[in-house]
């Protein structure tokens, strides 16, 4: 279907694996979803539903985004990017909030997240900085000031939601994209520098309360169980109980007997892992593992600088959600409020994740149309 | 890559494998995370999990209805609902400074909708207990607005509310046999009465399960226990009939208001199977509102309160002495006139008569004639008679609190005085199931049967558990003695007997009365002015359906004797229990004589008026307490009355009372007699009756 819309010789390089692996995914996701929303109680239990009707909306972009070449983006890059960062300066305006986080945009009764968006166009963005400042030597902390910029002000934007999952996420996203750019050793060392300095700073002035509180429900998860740490501890009680073989699809009870918090939504992870056990984990962990990595191998032989950096940020993009969720979930990280790409219910995420993977298998269908740029990033 | 030098194109590999190689370790951290707590780990974290979702449930099951024997609920539970606070969880996730602030919210509208005190909300919620009772027995209307509140759609809905159905017992019949029912605590036992001994069966089985558990501690299902019904508690039948409960506490209410009595107790039973069919217990009280009520009012004092029952007692002194055949039931007995003095004690007759037969010792209540019998007996065999109808004993009635009643209060044989005493009722104790129990032997040919009460067990869905048989506890005298004793009894409420009140118009009525002179508890010596009035007997004598016991304590306001107070009472609850059981007066119940005889045991009926015949035969002149009634013939003679159309047994037993013999021929009901109604003929002629079947 996809492959259809593609010329000759684009579709004889359709890439299987990345498609392959996108939809193992997208079918584990529903699958793990209706047990997540088909809870004893029988709350939501048309969520999955919607689910579908999301992937088929993300599948119709995607397709588009396939169709057409990646490279006309780059002439919409900034275009793209001011309506993100314009929309995130719009919730604080029209924001429902949502337990007491604006991040939401509502019209009637559609409401989207600008926050999920913003990351593809924040990729595409840095992809055309990068792409059009063609330098090849090492870079120093001084020419990474405007992409950082370029990211600073979605990131803020976001924190001040306040979502610190998503800005982590931003952040992250440009920082993978700028160790893939030729830096100077001595510029890396400044700026590790920079970060162990400015992170007091941050904790003490940038994070709320709760935020801080969920780092340190993190470093000392047995303190607060009945409250602040819930999430983290629960979570771990339902990976727990799936042992090695899992308690059986829908026979988990942390999730049927609503033990687990939003297990439908930030944590769907400790359903599966309940219900599939450690063999399902590793089976879940190795595809998003092969689609992180084999994002990197796109990248890697895209034509040009654009289509590299654009697969570096949307590989970036799929690891950092699942690193991050799973690794809060199973008490690795602490809890922020980060999706586990197609598995977490919503629109918004689930489209972000497809136009991701679409812009994926656009430059791989194309990394033979051209001269290799890798070496000029 | 093609275009590019070997060291660049190096160089960007080493660039690419880092980063694939920082990838593959962070999800690698993941898969090593996930294998310490699903395999090395999984153990404590499983036991974890079982721990949150399994709770060993402690279920209140629905408790077991009462009912009386004609299936009319006396006490049953009603769910109602009550909504509990789980604090921890309404405050789960709210930070530590805004608790204050949201506490204050959500106790508002929680108090808005329960109609209760804000502070007192606020401050189960600031107590941050995983349970406490918001409010029990809410309406409707509160918990349709406590759902409202914890409605997912609300803007901020209140977690933690918990509504549940909680049983609750309830007493249709208000104050209707309170002191047997007794009540429930809120705790869900009984307090008192059935409901504390029958506590097992109603409770039910199963208390505590294990079962699954959602978050909000709402029980999915059960390991072993599939429906709750299983779970319930058992019904209970009783033998109670609620029309004959009703009636005997309405008179018994009156009689209360009437004499002033301190308390009363009034036992129905049914003699040829020892159901008892009320028991009630004055005053009362309605256990809906037990908590209102005085503790005292609480007691069952048909089983609890031991009194000295005083002339009743002859009753079962007379049936052992002729049983032992120490007493001829011919014999005339000298009653000293009123007086007679045994060691330094002087024992008085109300009616001094010169010489009496046993009847006239029973109907007109000698205590010298019944002193003189007693003596006779003997300590021992009057002892072991009374112990034989079940004195000193409990009878074994599923209540709490039973008296067994003390026969020997100094724990050693009576002396000569306390054995005399003894025989008419004095220096012992009894209750009035005792009482009733014992007549009701008398009533049913000499067998003491075992009370019922519990006529049946079935659990929730019906199914019968227990059933209760008939049970003979014992025999305690042969059948024509009891029989002999039982017409006897008739006596008592006929002519002058001191039971006249208690007749019942179309009845014969067999029993007797007691005016128990209460011990002064400050001086330990008898009171001349409080006693304990009673009457204990059982109707029809002929084919006894109903032994009533009454006893009245320290009736006041001028008349305190056993006849005129508590005979009343006897009278009307028999007289509309019988008309309620449908038993018609003589005259409407056709009945062969061949039944008769086979009723009364073969050749009782014989023996019965023979003895009778004779003790009236030989009668000595009337005593001179009551004038003798006018005599329309000379002494020694007797008019003959009309006895057509009187079933059999009734005319047998006007001829016999007579002092005249009948001959009988035929079935049914007397056509014609010889000679005819009017003649007068001398004591212990024959009367020829001719029966014929109705038509």
């Amino acid at each position: 279907m996809i492959r259809d819309g593609l010329a000759g010789h684009e579709r004889d390089h359709f890439d299987w694996p990345l498609f392959i692996g996108a939809v193992l995914i997208g079918v584990l996701g529903v699958i793990n979803l209706y047990s997540a929303t088909s809870v004893y109680s029988g709350a939501r239990a048309e969520l999955y539903i919607s689910q579908v009707y999301w992937l088929f909306v993300g599948g119709i972009l995607g397709g588009i985004l396939v169709a057409i070449d990646y490279r006309h983006l780059e002439r919409l890059g900034y275009i793209l990017y001011t309506f993100g960062v314009f929309s995130l300066a719009l919730v604080f305006v029209l924001a429902k909030d949502v337990r007491g986080s604006a991040r939401w945009i509502e019209f009637g009764s559609f409401r989207f997240q600008p926050s999920e968006f913003m990351k593809v166009f924040l990729v595409i963005a840095l992809a055309k900085y990068l792409h059009d400042d063609p330098r090849n030597e090492g870079r120093t902390l001084r020419d990474l000031a405007i992409p950082a910029a370029l990211t600073g002000v979605p990131a803020l934007l976001v924190l001040k939601q306040p979502d610190l999952g998503t800005a982590s996420i931003l952040t992250l996203v440009f920082l993978t994209i700028a160790a893939m750019t030729r830096l100077r050793w001595k510029s890396i060392a400044l700026f590790l520098g920079t970060v162990v300095a400015a992170a007091p700073i941050v904790w003490t002035y940038v994070l709320l309360p709760y935020q801080r509180d969920r780092v340190t429900v993190f470093l000392n998860p047995e303190g607060d169980l009945l409250r602040r740490g819930w999430h983290a501890y629960n979570s771990r009680v339902a990976i727990g109980d799936g042992g090695v073989f899992g308690s059986g699809y829908l026979k988990g009870t942390q999730n049927q007997f609503l033990f687990l918090p939003d297990q439908y939504t930030d944590f769907p992870f400790p359903v599966f892992a309940e219900e599939w056990g450690f063999a399902g984990t590793v089976l879940l962990v190795s595809i998003y593992a092969f689609l992180s990595l084999w994002g990197i191998r796109i990248a890697s032989q895209a034509k040009d600088r654009f289509g590299a950096v654009l697969g570096v940020g949307c590989s970036a993009i799929l690891f950092w959600h699942a690193l991050i969720n799973m690794g809060m979930t199973s008490g690795v990280l602490p809890v922020v409020g980060v999706t586990l790409p197609l598995f977490s219910y919503g629109g918004s995420s689930v489209t972000t994740v497809m136009v991701a993977l679409a812009l994926l298998m656009s430059v791989s269908v194309r990394r033979y149309s051209g001269v290799p740029s890798l070496d000029r990033l | 890559m093609k275009n590019l030098d070997p060291k660049r194109a190096r160089w960007i590999r080493i660039r690419m494998g880092i980063l694939c190689g920082l990838m593959a370790c962070g999800l690698g951290a993941i898969v090593s995370g996930a294998y310490r707590i699903e395999v090395e780990d999984g153990k404590d974290w499983y036991e974890l999990a079982e721990r949150q979702r399994q709770r060993r449930l402690h279920i209140t099951p629905k408790r077991g209805t009462v009912y009386d024997r004609n299936g009319a609920p006396l006490a049953e539970s009603v769910e109602v609902p009550s909504v509990s606070l789980d604090a921890v969880e309404m405050l789960r996730g709210i930070e530590e400074r805004y608790v204050p602030m949201r506490s204050q919210q959500y106790a508002e509208r929680i108090a808005q909708v329960l109609a209760l005190p804000v502070e007192e909300v606020a401050e189960k919620i600031g107590r941050r207990r995983r349970f406490a009772w918001l409010k029990r027995r809410i309406s409707e209307q509160e918990a349709e607005g406590i759902r409202g509140l914890s409605e997912r759609t609300q803007r901020h809905p209140i977690r933690g509310l918990v509504i549940e159905g909680e049983g609750r017992r309830f007493y249709p019949n208000r104050e209707l046999a309170g002191p047997l029912l007794g009540f429930v605590a809120p705790d869900g036992l009984g307090k008192e009465g059935l409901e504390l001994s029958l506590e097992h069966e109603l409770r039910g089985e199963a208390s505590e399960v294990k079962g699954l558990r959602d978050r909000s501690g709402r029980l999915i299902f059960a390991d072993s226990v599939e429906n709750e019904q299983s779970l319930a508690g058992h019904n209970v039948h009783l033998t109670i009939d609620k029309a004959i409960q009703f009636t005997a506490e309405r008179e018994l209410a009156a009689a209360m208001r009437t004499y002033e009595a301190l308390g009363g107790s009034i036992v129905v039973v049914e003699p040829s199977t020892g159901e008892v069919l009320a028991m009630a217990s004055a005053p009362g009280y309605n256990p809906n509102d037990y908590s209102s009520s005085d503790p005292d009012a609480r007691r069952n004092r048909c089983v609890v309160d031991r009194f000295e029952p005083g002339s009743t007692m002859k009753v079962f002194t007379m049936a052992a002495a002729i049983a032992s055949k120490s007493i001829s039931p011919t014999a005339t007995l000298y009653c000293e006139e009123g007086n007679m003095p045994i060691d330094n004690v002087v024992i008085h007759d109300t009616h001094p008569a010169k010489w009496l037969t046993p009847t006239q010792i029973l109907s007109l209540s000698s205590n010298i004639g019944m002193a003189k019998i007693g003596l006779g007996l003997g300590e021992q065999r009057l002892y072991e008679g009374y112990r034989r109808f079940g004195f000193g004993d409990v009878t074994g009635l599923p209540v709490p609190g039973e008296s067994s009643g003390v026969l020997r209060p100094r724990g050693r044989p009576w002396v000569q005085v306390e054995t005399a005493s003894a025989a008419f009722g004095q220096g012992i104790s009894v209750t009035s199931l005792q009482l009733a129990m014992a007549m009701a032997a008398v009533a049913n040919q000499g067998r003491l049967m075992e009370p019922v009460l519990v006529k049946r067990v079935t659990d929730s869905t019906g199914l019968p558990l227990f059933e209760a048989a008939p049970k003979v506890r014992r025999d305690t005298v042969p059948a024509h003695v009891a029989r002999l004793v039982s017409e006897m009894l008739v006596a008592v409420t006929e002519g002058e007997g001191t039971g006249i009140e208690a007749a019942i118009p179309g009845f014969r009525v067999a029993g007797k009365t007691a005016t128990a002179q209460k011990i002064d508890p400050a001086t330990g010596r008898y009171t001349d002015t409080h006693y304990v009035a009673s009457f204990v007997g059982f109707i029809p004598n002929d084919r006894p359906r109903l032994t009533i016991a009454v006893v009245l304590d320290e009736p006041m306001g001028g008349t305190y004797a056993g006849g005129s107070v508590a005979g009343p009472v006897f009278r009307r609850v028999g007289e509309m229990s019988l008309r309620y059981l449908g038993v018609t007066p003589r005259g409407n119940t056709p009945m062969k004589l061949s039944e008769v005889a086979e009723q009364a045991g073969g050749d009782i009926a014989e023996s019965t008026y023979q003895a009778l015949g004779k003790g009236r035969a030989g009668e000595a002149p009337a005593p001179s307490a009551a004038p003798p009634p006018a005599a329309p013939v000379r002494i020694g003679e007797v008019r003959v009355p009309d006895l057509t159309g009187l079933p059999a047994r009734a005319a047998l037993k006007s001829v016999t009372e007579l002092g005249l013999s009948a001959s009988i021929e035929g079935t049914g009901r007397i056509a014609r007699q010889e000679p005819a109604p009017g003649s007068v003929l001398s004591k212990g002629a024959a009367v020829k009756l001719f029966f014929e079947p109705p038509s």
